[in-house]
C-alpha cells in the first residue's frame, strides 16, 4: 500500500508544472554557466590562479569538465534548495489547499503511512533534480571540455586531484548533497503539514535557509555553539570530498547531523499529520 | 696625481681581471651548452609549495635551440615561470650584461666560482642573476634569479649521466610564495575553520623537485611539438 501511494505522490508531482521549473531551471543555469566557460572560462580560471601565476605555471588542461562540474555544483547547489522546496513544501499544504486531503485521507492506508509514501515522493524528487544536475554538469561537461585533473580552490589553498582519483570524489558529493537536499525537502513537508497554504511552507523553508545560512557565515561567538548542529553549515559538506586527505570525521559528522535533521522533521510531521483535524 | 693615478689602477685591475675570468667562464658554459641543438627527457615533478597540495606528476621536457622549451603533462603539472632556459637565454645575448666574480663558494662539497650578472638596461624585467659554477666540469651548480616579475628563484643542479652535455638529472626549485593570496568569495567552503592567514605565515618559499631521466639528446625535434594545443 505504501508502494502504490508513493507511485501516486510521484504521479501528482510529476503531473504538477512546477515539477519541471526545477528542472528547467538547472537545464538553463548549467547551460548559461557551461557557455560562459566555454567562451571565457580561462579569464575566471585566471582570476584564481593570478597570484600563483606570477611565480609558477600551470602546465595542462585546467579548464576540463571536471572543473567545469565542480564550477557547477559549487554554484547551484546553494540555489537549489529553492527548486526541491518549489515542490515538496506543497506536498501536504497543496492537497489542503485543492480539498482533496479529505478524500485521500479516506483511503484504506494510515497517515503514517500516507505522510511516508509524500516523503518517498519528495525524496525521488530530489534524487532526479540531483540526477539532472549531475547529468547536465558532469556528463555534458566533459563532452564540451575533456577530461583531467581537478584544481579545487579552497580556503587553505590549491588542491589538484588527478584523473584516477576524481569520479569517487564525485559520486560520494553527489550523495552528501542529495542528502542534504533531503532535509530541505523534509523540512519543507514538515512545514507542509502545519499549513493549508501552498506558498507559506516554501517561503518559511527558504527563510530558514537564509537565516541559518547567515548564523552559520557570521563570525560571532555567541552563534559557536549552535552552528555545528545547524543543517545549513553541513549542506556544503559535499566538498569536502575534494580535499586532500579527505576529512572523514567531518563528513561523518555532516552525514548523522542531516540524517538526524531528517528523522526529527519526519517525527514532527507524523505527529502533527496523524493530530491534524483534517477539515478543508 | 701620479699616486692618485697609481692607486686606481691598483683598484680597477683586479675587478678587470675578475670580469675578464667571468666572461671567460660564461664562454666557457655556453660552449657546452651550444653543444646541445635539442633533447628530449622524461621528468618526474614533485611540488612541496604551501597553500599548494599537489602529487608528482609525469612529464615530457622538449627543447630545441635556441629558446624553445617545452613541458608536455597528461595532468596538471606546476612549474616555476622562471628557471628552465632562462638561464642560456641570459648567458647567449652577452651585450645585455656585465658579470663578475663575487667570490667562491662550496655547493654539495663542491668548490663553484659564484658569478654576478647584471644587467645593461635599467629597464629588463631582470634585477640580478648569480651563478654557482663548476669550472673544472663548465656546469652551473645552483642559480639564483632575480627578477621584478617573479621575485626571486633559486635553482640547484645535480648532475650524474649527461655532464658532457651539462644536463641536470636534477633540479631544485625554490620559489617565493609570500605573494600567493587566495581570492575571496571563490573560496566558499564555510565548514573550515582554519585562518587562512595561520598557513600563509608559516611559509615564505615553496620547493619543485625534478628528476630528469631518459635524455634524448641531438635526436631531432619537430617545431611542432612547441606549439601549444
Amino acid at each position: 500500500m505504501l508502494l502504490k501511494s508513493t507511485y501516486n505522490e510521484f504521479v501528482k508531482i510529476s503531473a504538477k508544472p512546477r515539477s519541471y521549473v526545477g528542472l528547467g531551471a538547472i537545464t538553463i543555469l548549467v547551460g548559461v554557466i557551461l557557455f560562459a566557460l566555454k567562451s571565457d572560462g580561462l579569464s575566471f580560471i585566471s582570476f584564481v590562479t593570478s597570484s600563483f601565476e606570477q611565480t609558477l605555471l600551470f602546465e595542462g588542461n585546467i579548464l576540463n569538465g571536471n572543473l567545469v562540474a565542480f564550477i557547477v555544483l559549487q554554484m547551484l547547489v546553494i540555489h537549489i534548495p529553492l527548486l526541491v522546496a518549489l515542490v515538496t513544501g506543497d506536498l501536504v499544504s497543496g492537497e489542503g489547499a485543492s480539498g482533496t486531503i479529505r478524500m485521500l485521507a479516506t483511503k484504506p492506508i494510515s497517515r503514517t503511512n500516507l505522510l511516508l509514501s509524500k516523503f518517498i515522493a519528495g525524496g525521488a524528487y530530489t534524487f532526479l533534480i540531483i540526477l539532472w544536475l549531475g547529468i547536465m554538469s558532469f556528463i555534458v561537461g566533459k563532452l564540451l571540455f575533456g577530461s583531467g585533473d581537478l584544481m579545487v580552490l579552497n580556503s587553505d589553498g590549491l588542491v589538484i586531484l588527478q584523473i584516477d582519483d576524481i569520479s569517487w570524489r564525485f559520486l560520494s558529493g553527489f550523495a552528501v548533497a542529495f542528502l542534504a537536499l533531503l532535509t530541505v525537502s523534509s523540512l519543507s513537508i514538515c512545514f507542509s503539514c502545519f499549513t493549508d497554504n501552498s506558498i507559506g511552507p516554501i517561503v518559511i523553508t527558504m527563510a530558514i535557509i537564509i537565516l541559518f545560512t547567515i548564523i552559520g557565515t557570521l563570525d560571532v561567538k555567541i552563534f559557536d555553539n549552535v552552528r555545528p548542529y545547524l543543517f545549513t553549515t553541513h549542506m556544503a559538506s559535499w566538498r569536502s570530498f575534494f580535499e586532500g586527505p579527505v576529512p572523514k570525521n567531518e563528513i561523518l559528522k555532516s552525514i548523522i547531523i542531516l540524517l538526524t535533521h531528517n528523522v526529527v522533521l519526519i517525527f514532527i510531521s507524523l505527529y502533527k499529520f496523524n493530530k491534524k483535524d483534517i477539515i478543508s | 696625481m701620479n699616486i692618485i693615478f697609481r692607486i686606481l689602477i691598483v683598484l680597477i685591475l683586479p675587478l678587470n681581471l675578475f670580469s675578464q675570468d667571468a666572461s671567460q667562464s660564461i664562454a666557457e658554459l655556453m660552449a657546452k651548452m651550444n653543444r646541445i641543438t635539442d633533447y628530449s627527457a622524461d621528468a618526474v615533478i614533485k611540488s612541496d609549495i604551501p597553500l599548494i597540495k599537489i602529487l608528482a606528476v609525469r612529464a615530457t621536457i622538449y627543447f630545441k635551440q635556441k629558446d624553445k622549451f617545452r613541458i608536455v603533462s597528461k595532468g596538471i603539472a606546476i612549474l616555476p615561470k622562471q628557471g628552465f632556459v632562462d638561464i642560456s637565454k641570459l648567458l647567449s645575448k652577452m651585450d645585455g650584461y656585465t658579470s663578475i666574480i663575487a667570490g667562491y663558494d662550496n655547493v654539495s662539497n663542491i668548490k663553484a666560482q659564484i658569478i654576478t650578472i647584471f644587467p645593461v638596461n635599467d629597464t629588463s624585467d631582470l634585477i640580478l642573476a648569480k651563478l654557482w659554477v663548476d669550472t673544472d666540469r663548465d656546469i652551473i651548480l645552483k642559480s639564483q634569479i632575480t627578477s621584478r616579475s617573479n621575485g626571486t628563484v633559486t635553482i640547484e643542479y645535480s648532475y650524474k649521466t649527461q655532464n658532457e652535455f651539462g644536463l641536470p638529472d636534477s633540479m631544485v626549485f625554490i620559489v617565493d610564495v609570500k605573494k600567493f593570496k587566495i581570492p575571496k568569495g571563490v573560496a566558499t567552503d564555510i565548514n573550515r575553520t582554519s585562518s587562512i592567514d595561520e598557513v600563509k605565515k608559516t611559509a615564505k618559499t615553496g620547493r619543485i623537485f625534478i628528476n630528469i631521466t631518459n635524455y634524448k639528446i641531438n635526436k631531432g625535434i619537430s617545431d611542432d611539438v612547441f606549439i601549444k594545443e
